[in-house]
């Protein structure tokens, strides 16, 4: 039997028990690293908004398992990048057991500074000398310097680490951590999350050292391609089931922070046999503001997390994974950018993007391929001094509605599908620390596409400032709404409105870097809704009427989306054939 | 005659233990949960170990009547007021999407749907100042609209209650007299600590389960009452202590976790008895396995639960003891994926289908059937014989997966079991692993303390892969959430959110607010249980300024801000692994737990009468890379204390089967514990 098993896979003689108990056990470290980094974190980017992923590498710098939650953006293969350019610069025989090496630079990266990976060399066997992989961290620094969001150049962003070793051969290097501590604002906040990245890369490291010791590392190295081979024939599976062709969808950013232009997205999908091209030709080049990314950190992370939404949540993220998948993507696009362009806030694009890929595979995925999501930032920053005079600055985002699929209703309000477990920042806390009262906190009705299945909604929200106070906003896709899919209709954008204290007159907020807000100004921030699917005819009155008794749809649009009259008692009725005659 | 009893309902089974503090004497029983009416198994156990109800002292019960009700989805018809702009707080939730991939991802309903959500006027600010006073009239009005639905429960929740509670307190008050009949319940009496949708969660679920607790409650006490049963009643909590029945029917949240917390209670009470100061819970049952850290016979308690899980449930705001849960059980399926990847779980077969060896359904293979093949279980012997396992339809499914992967013969089929077997360990491993690493702890350090009818089975295989030099298994692994229950404090646990720098002026307030959380919860524990001596622990949820997760630290007994800086520098740097020196600290909340100790039965009691011949019986079982060997089957009750043997042996009881590797050596201990050293490899 064992004969058998060893013919069928002469290339990579290891039983099937074995390899899953490698992979269980790959999978579960870095998990276990994840919770311990969430525990130990200083700043809110990575408790809150989870800013950041851990993974596991193999010795070339290949992407072979990550942490199950972690930002979307760095699971595609930002640990990657930054280990292959440690590799190239110092080669396996100068990054030693102890070695911790930092990179965030945008020739390597290309994303905004903050995102740094560390990582460390993996080596097994009692002498610790023989190179199995990396473990790496990507974390969000809370601050490297810089002047974004009015920066012009990557130079103004901050602080550029090219593969810069933190320590050697276990010592740390004092003279790295002190140019570290000294441009950053926030060096406690700052220090304590590096102290919490260090610790899990060398825990994470020790773990999978034990493991590689227990099954030696030959059977290791062997799981781990197998590993990629399994999923690279998911991958393949993926895209054989959808017909042969060309793709395409359209869609337009607002603008690009600088002017006042839209930005198209234009995507093309070519499938062909298993194997998929994603081609970005069509987007707009790279632009004056601060959000260009560059052609690893934005083209290829917008492209690969678009396909690993459309694999599913239950097949882990590697570069097996990603092998049926091309990209076209000319330099000097904003998602393949010079890397001395801006780059700040150059995840802007990104949910969009990602959307609009998805989005063009509507025909060929139709029970996948959902309508589209709100996609925008849809961030406020409240920012002044308080009567103390201390400084107080905060970043709210917004959460909107996602798409309707083939079976329910679109869910949310949820952020972009660049992020992922990022949680709300409570209302009691914002009260306590901010010279604002929330007065509403509540779903925004009529915010969703019609359709068979309706877009989720997106939430309003109004902050009553109760001290004078800046305010900066990042919305996006205002003029473009989320798209319907398969018939259903069109999510309403998001808006900003400002009602005025003294005068109870109300205007919208249109992109306006430094407005000052004065005590009793009330802010209402209103986040789009998801696209619908299928017809709004389709659409059940038993949803319908369950939208109208829940008051997610208004007796008005009801009448207007859906052709049913409401009547004095809320129940909606349908014409049927033989009303019309 | 002065019996003290447990009860622990589970999802298949009602165990019962019962023990005679004169005599001591002590009685298990075992009956089928009888759906629809629980209190038909608990007499029916009353009868097998031939007790009167009226017999018993008092009686400690635990129950997973509130998780069931929250997951299944069968609890009241709730309603939530809240403040005028905050009714969606419940749907909103966080905003978190915990599967970052799932394009499709959505997280469970709401407990409350939004037509049954109601706002009223009323505005409490961040410092607990009154902005807009309660509209009572509004409320009065609401009242009316409330009863003509028909609603059994209501839910209240104002925003920034937790910083005066004071118009939650006059709206339940009034809703209370406008509505009586109707469950009515705060958030601020069930928790104190500050954030909107984790409160108004809890309360929404207490609101929930509220009317179907109270009901089955009064009518446990009313039909044990009419057996004679003229003792008291005490609920399980999910904090690990006993809570009594007029609190219950106030906070039935506080029963969430009442189920498996009986487990980690006798754990605790084991391992300060036999002086072991680290401890690692596990328990294995048939459709999950679960850990807890047990260090110096104390467990830790959180305060947030999240029911259905963290990525689709909801949070509560409740002491919960702090426990990792992993999908591996006796029931859990191997299954292979479109790749022919295997997996071990989550999905289980339960008691309905059942393994395939039950002969009640099932085809899928699952870890029992797994053990079956391997010849680790007794087909005739299986819960003492009455359900006799189908060795033949277990090897029909392991084959089931064993062929695609190319594992054929009889060779072929017991290695594609001991590979389900594998998994599964690794997958319980991981837990344990999870919640030692999440602790700053090297489990390692720990003895493995092994109970549930599958834990003593997988016992040595998980010390070996977690390099775990001892285990210990109970007496009774198969009763022993039941036992723990039996010894059980009265507890109560307080919070409420304080805050501010750690400074003399602090520590000052933080004294009164003590001294106040202590003063309330011994009245409570004298006037529930007419406690004598309360012992008090305190724990300040603490963290550097700056940060945004808090550590919960034992505060000591001193009004010193340095040695509460010490405390916190010591335990933030176990966890963590480093600590800053530099850093202020601050404190986010003051927890309060308050105990009072209860008649305990003695542990060397608690074994069943020793009985039949320490003979053993030979048996083939297969041992991974041992091979299948002659192995000794002993029979547990037989075995007196002091005895010793080893490896590769079985040792069979009522309930469950433990499993001794070769290279492992065993004795009986002193309180009738199996002691395992485990050999290496």
């Amino acid at each position: 039997m064992q004969e058998a098993l060893n013919h069928k896979h002469a290339a990579h003689a290891i039983d099937p028990i074995t390899l899953e108990v490698v992979r269980h056990a790959m999978v579960s470290i870095t998990n276990q690293i994840d919770a311990n980094i969430k525990r130990t974190a200083f700043s809110a980017y990575i408790y809150e908004y989870n800013d950041f992923a851990v993974g596991l590498t193999d010795a070339d710098g290949m992407l072979v398992a990550q942490c199950t939650g972690g930002m979307p953006p760095f699971v595609a293969d930002s640990v990657g990048m930054a280990v292959r350019d440690g590799l190239h610069i110092y080669g396996k025989e100068r990054l030693h057991h102890g070695d911790v090496v930092l990179c965030n630079h945008a020739a390597v990266q290309g994303q905004h500074l903050n995102n740094t990976v560390m990582y460390t060399p993996i080596h097994a066997g009692a002498s610790r000398d023989a190179l199995v992989g990396f473990f790496a961290i990507n974390v969000h620094w809370i601050d490297i310097g810089g002047c974004v969001p009015h920066s012009t150049d990557i130079f103004m962003e901050g602080l550029q680490l090219r593969s810069i070793k933190l320590m050697s051969k276990g010592e740390p290097i004092e003279e790295v951590y002190r140019i570290i501590e000294n441009n950053t604002r926030q060096p406690v906040e700052l220090m304590g999350d590096i102290a919490a990245q260090l610790a899990g890369c060398l825990l994470g490291r020790d773990l999978i050292a034990a493991l590689v010791d227990k099954y030696g590392a030959e059977t290791f190295e062997r799981a781990v391609d197998v590993i990629l081979e399994q999923s690279e024939a998911a991958a393949r599976a993926l895209i054989r089931s959808m017909p042969d062709g060309t793709y395409t969808s359209e869609t337009f950013l607002d603008n690009d922070r600088a002017g006042d232009e839209p930005l198209p997205i234009r995507i093309k999908v070519v499938v062909a046999g298993d194997e998929m091209t994603i081609d970005y030709s069509g987007i707009a080049g790279q632009v004056k503001g601060p959000i260009n990314s560059g052609w690893f950190g934005g083209g290829q992370t917008t492209a690969r997390v678009a396909f690993k939404y459309l694999m599913g949540a239950g097949e882990m993220a590697n570069e097996g994974t990603f092998r049926p998948l091309k990209l076209i993507l000319p330099p000097g696009k904003i998602l393949s950018a010079d890397p001395t362009a801006p780059m700040g806030n150059y995840s802007t694009p990104f949910p969009t993007v990602i959307d609009a890929v998805i989005k063009a595979l509507e025909k060929a995925l139709p029970a996948r391929v959902p309508g589209g999501h709100f996609g925008t930032h849809s961030g406020v920053r409240f920012h002044g001094r308080r009567a103390d005079g201390a400084f107080f600055g905060t970043h709210d985002s917004g959460h909107g509605g996602w798409g309707a699929c083939a079976t329910h209703d679109g869910a949310g309000p949820f952020r972009t599908m660049a992020h992922g477990d990022t949680r709300i920042i409570p209302l009691e806390l914002q009260e306590t620390y901010l010279p604002v009262r929330i007065e509403a906190f509540s779903l925004r009705e009529d915010s969703g596409g019609a359709g068979e299945f309706r877009g989720g909604l997106g939430f309003r929200k109004r902050y009553r400032m109760l001290a004078p106070c800046g305010l900066q906003t990042n919305l996006d896709r205002t003029k473009f709404p989320p798209w319907g899919v398969q018939g259903g209709k069109p999510g309403e954008p998001g808006r900003f409105l400002l009602v005025e204290g003294a005068t109870g007159r109300e205007r919208p907020i249109e992109k306006e870097k430094g407005l000052q807000l004065k005590a009793g100004d009330l802010v209402s921030v209103e986040t789009g809704g998801g696209g619908g699917y299928g017809p709004p005819q389709a659409r059940t009155l038993e949803r319908i009427q369950r939208d109208l008794d829940g008051g997610y749809v208004s007796k008005a649009a009801a009448e207007r989306d859906y052709g049913v009259t409401v009547g004095t008692d809320g129940k909606a009725r349908r014409e049927t054939m033989d009303d019309r005659k | 005659m002065a019996f003290a009893v447990a009860v622990d309902i589970g999802g298949t089974f009602t165990d019962l233990v019962a023990y005679d503090h004169e005599n001591h004497r002590v009685a298990y029983a075992k009956s089928p949960t009888t759906y629809g009416n629980f209190v038909e198994g608990i007499l029916d156990c009353f009868n097998k170990v031939k007790l009167q109800p009226e017999a018993a002292s008092f009686v400690n019960h635990g129950t997973t009547l509130v998780i069931n009700a929250l997951i299944q989805r069968k609890g009241a018809k709730a309603a939530l007021v809240t403040t005028t702009g905050f009714r969606d707080v419940l749907e909103i939730a966080r905003g978190n999407r915990p599967d970052p991939f799932d394009l499709h991802y959505r997280r469970d309903d709401p407990l409350i749907p939004r037509p049954l959500r109601f706002e009223v006027p009323e505005r409490i600010g961040s410092q607990g100042e009154i902005v807009t006073p309660l509209d009572s009239a509004a409320l009065t009005a609401l009242a009316g609209k409330i009863k003509s639905l028909g609603i059994e429960a209501v839910a209240i929740f104002f925003m920034n209650s937790y910083a005066n509670p004071v118009h939650e307190e006059q709206a339940a008050a009034a809703l209370r007299a406008l509505l009586p009949g109707v469950f009515i319940t705060c958030s601020t009496e069930l928790t104190r600590e500050w954030y909107e949708y984790e409160r108004t969660s809890t309360v929404a679920a207490n609101a929930y389960v509220g009317p179907q607790v109270t009901t089955y409650i009064r009518r446990l006490e009313d039909d044990l009452a009419s057996q004679g049963f003229s003792g008291t009643l005490y609920m399980m909590g999910s904090n690990g202590g006993l809570l009594s029945v007029e609190r219950t029917c106030r906070q039935p949240v506080g029963l969430v976790e009442s189920g498996p917390i009986g487990g980690c209670i006798g754990a605790g009470a084991y391992a300060e008895t036999l002086g072991l100061k680290n401890v690692i819970a596990f328990d294995m049952g048939g459709t999950t396995a679960k850990c807890a850290l047990v260090e110096d016979g104390r467990f830790s308690v959180d305060s947030i639960y999240y029911a259905g899980g963290y990525v689709k449930g909801f949070p509560i705001k409740s002491s919960v003891i702090n426990i990792v849960e992993v999908g591996s059980g006796g029931g859990s399926i191997a299954w292979l994926d479109p790749q022919n990847r295997l997996s071990v779980g989550p999905q289980s077969a339960g008691s309905t289908p059942g393994p395939a060896c039950y002969g009640t359904g099932g085809t899928e293979p699952t870890v029992t059937d797994a053990n079956l093949v391997l010849g680790r279980l007794n087909p005739d012997r299986f819960l003492g014989g009455e359900l006799r396992l189908d060795t033949a339809a277990a090897r029909k499914a392991v084959q089931k997966i064993g062929a695609p992967l190319g594992y054929a013969g009889a060779d072929g089929l017991t290695r594609m079991a001991d590979g389900i077997i594998a998994l599964a360990t690794v997958i319980m491993a991981g837990a344990i692993k999870t919640i030692s690493i999440e602790h700053g702890r090297d489990p390692r350090e720990f003895v493995l303390f092994c109970y549930g009818g599958g834990g003593p089975l997988h016992a040595s295989a998980l010390a070996r892969e977690l390099s775990i030099p001892t285990v210990v298994i109970p007496p009774e692994p198969g009763n022993f959430s039941a036992v723990g229950m039996l010894l059980a404090d009265a507890r109560l646990d307080v919070s409420k959110t304080f805050t501010g720098r750690l400074s003399d002026t602090t520590v000052a307030s933080l004294k009164d607010a003590f001294a106040d959380m202590e003063a309330e919860a011994r009245a409570t524990l004298v006037r529930d249980f007419g406690a004598g001596e309360v012992l008090f622990e305190r724990f300040g949820e603490m963290r550097y300024v700056g940060q945004r997760h808090n550590i919960k630290v034992p505060l000591p007994d001193t009004a010193d801000p340095a040695a509460i800086r010490t405390s916190f520098d010591r335990d933030y740097k176990r966890r963590y692994g480093h600590a800053d020196a530099r850093a202020n600290a601050e404190f986010q909340a003051l927890h309060l737990s308050a105990f009072s100790r209860m008649r305990r039965p003695e542990l060397k009691w608690l074994p069943r009468a020793q009985g039949g011949s320490a003979t053993p019986q030979r048996r083939q079982v297969y041992f991974g890379a041992a091979g299948t060997l002659d192995a000794a089957v002993f029979d547990r009750t037989a075995l007196p204390v002091g005895f010793k043997g080893q490896g590769p042996a079985l040792i069979e009881e009522y309930g469950s089967t433990t499993l001794i590797w070769p290279g492992d050596r065993f004795e009986v201990g002193t309180f009738g514990e199996l002691r395992i050293q485990c050999g290496q490899g």
